[in-house]
């Protein structure tokens, strides 16, 4: 839609005039007061200290003043004809709602707590100024209408940092029970981040000339940032544990022939020419850098274990739901199950587990009752995905196939499967992403310990062994609780600071633990989503 | 009143015939050894499938005659065998969620009993749970309240849904309708990546810096806030608000869309006046899996809170964050037995039973938009 329908708005715009300018500056001023805003929030700037030889709060007060200041002033000069726009009659019941709010928070509050005159008063209060503010953008024509009330707003904001009624000492004691109050510090970033964003919104309607072209530029402002905080706050994220856990996760690194431990790659000894001691170790007395390899390899056993479990059941039942079944209520009960199941919460299917898996293997935490665990839990997104993919193969594909009088069979075995595998197998890897970070279901059925000795590293496949007495196959190593990554994780949160003493710097290790599941997760996305772009350029290609 | 039970009768009896009939379709079609062996097959399975219900230790030999019939099958018949294994796929998805439903629901019934409550002079079981707010598992008088967590749940779940709603069908309408392609190449599988962070990390996040963060800034007693659990949960559930809700703009017929454009309208107007309308069910089912996403939340919510199940006060004092139901339950399962732990078992219902309700309403909003818009599907 976006290339298609893009209105190409430059026919009827005029060339940039001085008045558009202003417009572009408060919307500049607007972006420059959200990034302090943001900024003091999480104390990159102090709001006692000062930026550029200015107090940090003149400062926002100032901006703030001077943008409602033009934001009124541009609607203003519209209204007495200065300014060429093209409003509508009224501003809408968007933006009177818009307005209304956060003047029933201004008028209600300084009713009540800075005139003192009790709750009663400030909710009249509060009413009447939202009120007040509502009519007051319905009401008049749209330029002064979705300008003069947000205007006001910000240069009174802005004028109370001013003049110091809210300084950077100010405190609001909400006389709870349970004590909490409102400090300048969260309060002054708050309003600022609040009031920029109505700044923002009534100068883009501003310098869009108001009526449907300025709404559409308000609206953009608006859902371009949001777009955008969302992005930057994936990055910060991301960053944030990188930063944080790379320090535990390069303790001891060593680098150069014979210095990693020894594997056995196709059955030859081949010693490793790197040695990460987090992710090579587990924890024991006598290494000098400790790990997480039990938690990774019990990661990594967990995961095969659900994906052999449900990817044949989930594939199967979509090729039944999609060749076979006519649609009728049977398909529908099963849809109705399979969107239930996905949306069930990870934490009750532990609790199923816990009873209906844990009795019957054993009694007691198992790597087994983990594996099926999530094995359910992976079940309905392969349906979901797989069904998807099978829905999108083209009917003709399978006309032409049953034209050459081949069974229904062989027509899906060898025209539908293939079809519709690279959606399959994007839909799994993410499926797997998802579970792989899963705590709460492994909790009550798989994991154990805090810090796993590196002998205890599971060993399926060498655990397998035959008993005279039925079941007749038993494996141990699949029957033992067993630690993840993410167990691991919150284990080290919950145990707390009294752990640290065995792992040196238990910080490190616990940011280094985070990052090692982040990357873990992270690279089945990054598999999952580059296997999708392969699949579809090479679909477009041919 | 009658009439309408004979009709429901007629239905079932049609409906049971055209079963019987197809069966014996199948019957007459399919050949006499194939048959054998996808009836081996079943009944083997069934067979498997009560063995290990009853948790017997014979439960592998039912499983191993399946599997050689399914062997034979596959080489000799395998068209049939195909469709059966097939079947039984699919079935396996309903008896998982059957299973769900009557594993945590026979757990959590003896502390309703234990819970009963006389309310008019009737004594109904388990309402004992809501109508008094305390939660003391150790000291007499024992009492296992699930008000203080739902409150907790109730108190997460708005203000995460508060966080998501706005948030999440913007971003939606910019992914599409408003991003150029280039950009929302670059901008989806960020969404989707967000949706893989796992929540432990986020918690992880939350419990290190947002947490004494908070405790500083409203100068609380120790941390742990309903506010800031709220706000992550909502970032949370903010992807699968997003890729929903895309999903139902991008099924809003393009015609509709280009006949608003072809009067002279900006997109905004189209998208406003013609797109979320049409979409509008689609977008609030959106809205509902992500407030569903937000109520079934662990791990955040265990490692930011506090972990004292009782009621904050004031009720509205967001700025202190005591359990929730599925926090509750992570908490506690390790060292609870006996009625404290069918008392998680409650907490669990609790929350199954409410996000299934909301699954089943978000389909059937989806459903009608679906028939609505004429769509296929």
């Amino acid at each position: 839609m976006a290339d298609a329908s893009q209105t190409d708005a430059r026919l009827v715009e005029s060339e940039t005039t001085e008045t558009d300018a202003v417009a572009g500056v408060a919307v500049g001023l607007s972006a420059v007061l959200f990034a302090l805003a943001v900024a003091a929030l999480f104390e990159r700037v102090s709001l006692t200290g000062s930026l550029f030889g200015i107090r940090t709060v003149t400062l926002l007060g100032g901006l703030l003043t001077a943008l409602g200041v033009a934001v009124v002033a541009f609607g203003a000069g519209s209204r007495l004809g200065y300014v060429e726009t093209d409003p509508d009659p009224s501003a809408g019941l968007v933006a009177g709602f818009g307005a209304a709010v956060p003047w029933v928070v201004v008028g209600g509050s300084a009713a009540s707590q800075t005139l003192g005159l009790g709750t009663t008063v400030g909710v009249l209060a509060g009413t009447a100024v939202g009120g007040g503010a509502f009519a007051l953008t319905v009401l008049p024509r749209e330029d002064v209408g979705s300008t003069l009330p947000l205007g006001s707003l910000l240069a009174l904001t802005g004028l109370v940092f001013l003049t110091g009624v809210i300084g950077p000492t100010w405190v609001w004691e909400l006389d709870w029970a349970q004590q909490a109050a409102l400090t300048a510090e969260f309060l002054i970033p708050a309003a600022t981040l609040f009031s920029a964003l109505y700044g923002g919104w009534a100068s883009a309607k501003a310098y869009g000339g108001f009526g449907a072209r300025g709404r559409h530029m308000g609206a953009y402002v608006l859902v371009y940032l949001n777009a955008l905080s969302i992005v930057a706050f994936l990055f910060v994220l991301v960053a944030f544990v990188v930063v944080q856990g790379v320090p535990g996760l390069l303790n001891g690194v060593e680098i150069g022939l014979g210095t990693g431990p020894q594997t056995t790659v196709l059955g030859v000894s081949v010693t490793l020419p790197v040695s990460v001691p987090f992710v090579m170790n587990g924890v024991a007395l006598f290494n000098d850098f400790q790990g997480v390899l039990p938690a990774i390899v019990g990661t990594v056993w967990l995961v095969l274990g659900a994906v052999v479990l449900a990817v044949p059941l989930g594939v199967g039942a979509a090729l039944f739901l999609t060749e076979y079944a006519d649609r009728g209520r049977f398909t529908q009960v099963v849809e109705i199950a399979t969107n239930g199941l996905w949306s069930t919460p990870s934490i009750v299917f532990g609790l199923f587990g816990f009873a209906f898996l844990i009795p019957r293997f054993g009694n007691g935490k198992s790597l087994l009752s983990g594996m099926i665990t999530l094995g359910f839990m992976l079940l309905p997104l392969v349906v979901i995905t797989s069904r998807e993919a099978m829905l999108s193969v083209p009917d003709e594909y399978r006309d032409a196939s049953a034209a050459l009088g081949v069974s229904k069979w062989q027509t899906i075995r060898s025209v539908v499967l293939p079809a519709a595998l690279p959606g399959v197998v994007t839909g799994v890897i993410l499926g797997v992403g998802r579970i792989a970070g899963e705590t709460a279901p492994i909790l009550l059925t798989m994991a154990g310990g805090t810090f796993v000795p590196g002998s205890q590293t599971v060993d399926v496949l060498g655990s397998f062994q035959f008993t005279s007495a039925p079941p007749f196959v038993a494996n141990p190593a699949l029957l033992e609780a067993t630690s993840a990554l993410p167990y691991q994780l919150y284990a080290l949160i919950s145990a707390g600071v009294g752990a640290s003493s065995n792992v040196g710097n238990a910080d490190e290790f616990r940011w280094a633990t985070a990052l090692v599941l982040l990357v873990v997760v992270l690279s089945f996305y990054a598999i999952g989503i580059a296997t999708r772009y392969y699949f579809r350029r090479r679909l477009t290609h041919t | 009143m009658p009439t309408v039970t004979d009709a429901l009768g007629g239905r079932l009896t049609d409906a049971l015939g055209a079963q019987r009939r197809r069966v014996r379709e199948f019957v007459d079609e399919t050949e006499p050894p194939a048959l054998a062996i996808i009836s081996a097959m079943t009944l083997s399975l069934l067979a498997t499938l009560v063995g290990f219900l009853a948790v017997s230790d014979l439960t592998i030999a039912p499983f191993v005659v399946f599997l050689t019939a399914a062997g034979i099958g596959w080489f000799r018949y395998q068209e049939e065998t195909a469709y059966t294994i097939a079947l039984m796929m699919t079935v396996s998805t309903i008896l998982i969620l059957g299973l769900i439903i009557v594993f945590i629901f026979r757990e959590s019934v003896p502390v309703i009993r234990y819970e009963s409550a006389t309310a008019f002079g009737i004594t109904v079981p388990g309402l004992r749970m809501f109508i008094q707010p305390n939660w003391d598992a150790v000291s007499p008088p024992i009492r296992y309240s699930m008000v203080p967590m739902i409150h907790g749940t109730v108190m997460v779940t708005l203000i995460a849904s508060a966080v998501a709603a706005p948030l999440g069908v913007s971003a939606a309408l910019f992914l599409s309708e408003i991003a150029p392609a280039t950009v929302r190449e670059v901008v989806k599988p960020g969404v989707e990546i967000l949706a893989g962070i796992p929540s432990i990390v986020y918690g992880f996040i939350g419990f290190t810096v947002l947490g004494p963060w908070a405790s500083d800034q409203f100068q609380t007693t120790g941390q742990g806030s309903y506010l800031f659990v709220g706000i992550v949960v909502g970032l949370m559930a903010l992807p699968t608000v997003v890729s929903v809700a895309e999903d139902a703009l991008s099924s809003v017929p393009e015609s509709m869309k280009s006949g608003s454009l072809a009067m002279g309208t900006t997109d905004w107007q189209t998208m406003t006046s013609i797109t979320l309308p049409a979409a509008f069910s689609g977008v609030s089912a959106a809205v509902l899996l992500g407030v569903g996403r937000a109520i079934g939340e662990t791990m955040a919510a265990t490692v930011m809170l506090r972990g004292v199940p009782r009621l904050t006060e004031p009720l509205v004092n967001v700025f202190y964050g005591q359990e929730t139901l599925t926090s509750l339950i992570a908490r506690n399962y390790g060292e609870a037995d006996g009625l404290q732990m069918d008392a998680l078992f409650v907490a669990g219902v609790i929350l199954f039973v409410t996000v299934l309700v909301i699954s089943i309403g978000a389909q059937y909003i989806e459903w009608r938009m679906h028939n609505r818009l004429g769509g296929e599907v």
